[in-house]
């Protein structure tokens, strides 16, 4: 029950603490050292070193703990930089925003947790319903009509969203029916071990609606647009958040039913179901990069962009598998260095608004040297991670029975990659003519040191591999009945 | 008796299509908590638990009293005009529910033949999920929308049990308090929303575009 206490009841109280408490220095302080307590368990659980005993509806195999070690580590960095982040001035009405902060962040946790914990459908949808209702207050933050906006579209969408993935989890019931789990609770591992019972077309249609239902959560195209409103109005921790645990929550979800689907004949068409939303989302990313304006919207079409290449490399299956499984936790490292060095731009120039941004490599060089190195990054240039993910990825469609599929990727990567640099290299080198020149020298901030730390730390997973990961990641195709 | 609230959940899905007033809606949300909860009483005729009963009395508290009052409580304080605002004519819309819950009826008339299952309940659930989607299609008021979302909800309630599916108690009552805070967190969007962008209507929300 430790495990269970640190990962789900301490968060909890956590955020009972700071509605108690309304320093915001104390509550920080609570929810870092809780941060700090959870992204320990969860080494210590990935390493094989503790083994977590969790209660009835939760348990811990290869895919929860890998998930559940990406939140940990997204969460930890937002929160550590949460105080610095808030202490920036905002207006009069925001202030208020404050006070429920790191309430709704344990909130997240302890929902997220649950999420990834649980090996029960029924369980999953609660706590995946939970992380959308702790952070659709988030989203608000700001308290302006577009966070407004945002965050109405967002709760909206993605319950409508959630319903219909909760019609799937019921479809998935009446699958079972005359089979050996009927009348047994929605456990994952009853469902993968008696896959092949299962009713093929109430299985089918399971999957479409849980796919549909948590793309909208996901950001999978074309259910893509709540998400891109609330990722790019959000604060940028939160934004950071989202984009680098938050969608892998809803995914973990829809990996689940593939994994239960996986066996049975159903499989091709789960497999085309997910490989045309992944092909829809960079079509989505690749279409819109053309357009956008607004940075913070931008980088969400970027999230959409990843994801589907995720959700490509899940789909395809073998050697793509494994470096979708890579690009999930690459993207989440890149993801946070991108929003928070966005983050230190909209602070100082209050606008998102591409054309408003200029010269800022000479206003903010620090910030804008790293927002350089994140794109780089996110961008997949050697040798940072996600170059290498990709590259498992590509390897993989090429092998795989679709290998034209990959002059599609390539070509939308490109554009993107292409419209991304233009945007991003004119913020940085595009001078005002009207500006005169007169730059405080931008200070080291906390925000900078983790944007560098977090960096680091994405080429030396890349470059080190290190083993207990590549054996966790070949566990997890195991799980799912992949030979390689 | 299951088939009978059933037809009655559906019946209440028709006066929902007709009726041009926001108050209506709330009343509609009520009968259909009112019917839920009886369809959930029904077992305890024959088999009275009192640790069973917790499940159908939060229901009755969340689905016929706290949900309908706060919505109520919203349209009051915002002065929410009593008209739903459609987007597309009464008599269009009509004819769409009856020809949609039609081809829900028929088809799953086909598959109850290859599954075994309550055609009727299944069939009225399935349509309250579709109607509850037309109304947010449909109509323009942002309350009227939660409206739409709560049919959806309650349908899809319905649909559970067509399907037997048996969730244990702490999982239902974890999606009725998800429910219930979505529908309270959404209420305090609509308020910003109304003093903030000065109205309450799907047209006001068009600011985020590329």
């Amino acid at each position: 029950m430790f495990g269970f206490a640190i990962f789900i009841i301490l968060p909890l109280i956590g955020a009972f603490f700071c509605y108690l408490i309304k320093d915001l220095r104390i509550q920080f302080i609570a929810s870092l050292l809780i941060a700090v307590l959870h992204i320990g368990l969860s080494l210590l659980v990935f390493l094989g070193i503790y083994h977590a005993q969790l209660p009835t509806f939760f348990s811990i195999d290869s895919l929860s703990k890998f998930f559940l070690l990406i939140l940990s580590n997204v969460y930890f960095w937002v929160v550590l930089i949460s105080f610095s982040y808030l202490k920036r001035p905002v207006i009069a009405k925001a202030e208020e925003g404050k006070k429920f902060y790191f309430l709704l962040l344990n909130f997240y946790l302890a929902s997220n947790s649950a999420a990834m914990l649980s090996d029960h459908f029924g369980m999953y949808w609660v706590a995946a319903e939970a992380t959308t209702l702790s952070v659709a207050p988030l989203i608000y933050f700001y308290r302006n009509e577009e966070a407004l906006e945002a965050m109405w579209k967002y709760l909206f969408l993605v319950s409508v969203g959630i319903a219909f993935a909760f019609i799937g989890i019921l479809l998935l019931t009446l699958s079972a029916k005359g089979t050996m789990l009927e009348g047994k609770q929605l456990f994952f591992w009853e469902f993968i071990h008696n896959a092949a019972k299962l009713n093929p077309i109430w299985l089918k249609a399971s999957f479409i609606f849980i796919f549909v239902g948590l793309s909208t959560k996901i950001g999978i195209a074309p259910m893509h647009s709540g998400d891109i409103d609330a990722t790019s109005n959000a604060p940028s921790p939160i934004a950071a958040l989202m984009s680098g645990s938050l969608r892998l929550t809803a995914l973990l979800g829809v990996m689940r039913i593939f994994q239960i689907i996986r066996p049975t004949s159903s499989y091709e068409f789960a497999k085309i179901i997910i490989v045309v939303g992944a092909l829809l989302s960079l079509f989505v990313a690749f279409v819109f990069m053309f357009k956008v304006n607004n940075y913070k919207r931008m980088l969400a079409y970027s999230s959409v962009e990843h994801l589907g290449l995720i959700s490509l490399g899940l789909g395809i299956g073998g050697l793509a598998f494994i470096g979708a499984l890579y690009h999930a936790i690459y993207n989440s490292i890149a993801k946070v260095v991108l929003f928070l060095t966005a983050g230190n731009i909209h602070s100082a120039y209050k606008s998102r608004e591409v054309g408003k941004i200029t010269s800022v490599l000479t206003r903010l060089p620090k910030t804008g040297w790293l927002f350089l190195l994140s794109f780089l990054a996110i961008s997949g240039i050697p040798p940072f991670g996600i170059f290498f993910s990709e590259i498992k990825i590509f390897e993989g469609i090429l092998f795989s029975d679709k290998p034209y599929l990959l002059a599609f990727v390539m070509f939308f990567l490109l554009f993107v990659f292409i419209n991304m640099g233009k945007i991003i290299l004119t913020m940085l080198y595009k001078k005002n003519d009207d500006e005169t020149l007169q730059v405080e020298p931008e200070r080291f901030e906390l925000i900078n040191v983790v944007a560098i730390l977090l960096l680091i730390l994405l080429t030396v997973i890349a470059v080190a591999s290190p083993e207990i990961i590549y054996r966790n990641i070949i566990n997890i195709t195991k799980d799912f009945g992949m030979n390689l | 008796m299951g088939n009978v609230l059933s037809i009655l959940f559906c019946l209440s899905l028709f006066y929902v299509s007709v009726t041009s007033r926001v108050k209506a809606y709330v009343a509609v949300l009520r009968i259909q908590g009112v019917i839920l909860s009886v369809l959930m009483l029904i077992p305890f005729l024959y088999n009275f638990s009192i640790f069973g009963i917790i499940l159908p009395a939060t229901l009755i508290l969340v689905k016929v009293f706290l949900i309908p009052r706060y919505i109520n409580k919203v349209i009051i304080d915002l002065d929410i005009k009593r008209r739903i605002e459609p987007t597309i004519q009464q008599m269009t819309f009509l004819p769409l529910v009856i020809a949609s819950v039609i081809v829900i009826f028929l088809v799953s008339n086909i598959l109850s033949q290859y599954t075994e299952m309550d055609v009727i309940p299944f069939a009225s659930g399935f349509s309250a999920i579709v109607i509850g989607i037309y109304i947010i299609m449909f109509r323009k008021k942002l309350i009227v929308h939660v409206c739409g979302f709560l049919i959806l909800e309650n349908g899809i309630f319905l649909f559970g049990t067509a399907v037997a599916s048996e969730l244990p108690m702490m999982i239902e009552l974890g999606t009725l308090l998800d429910v219930f805070v979505v529908v309270f967190l959404m209420g305090i969007a609509l308020n910003r929303i109304s003093s903030t962008l000065e109205g309450f209507e799907v047209t006001h929300l068009g600011r985020l575009k590329d």
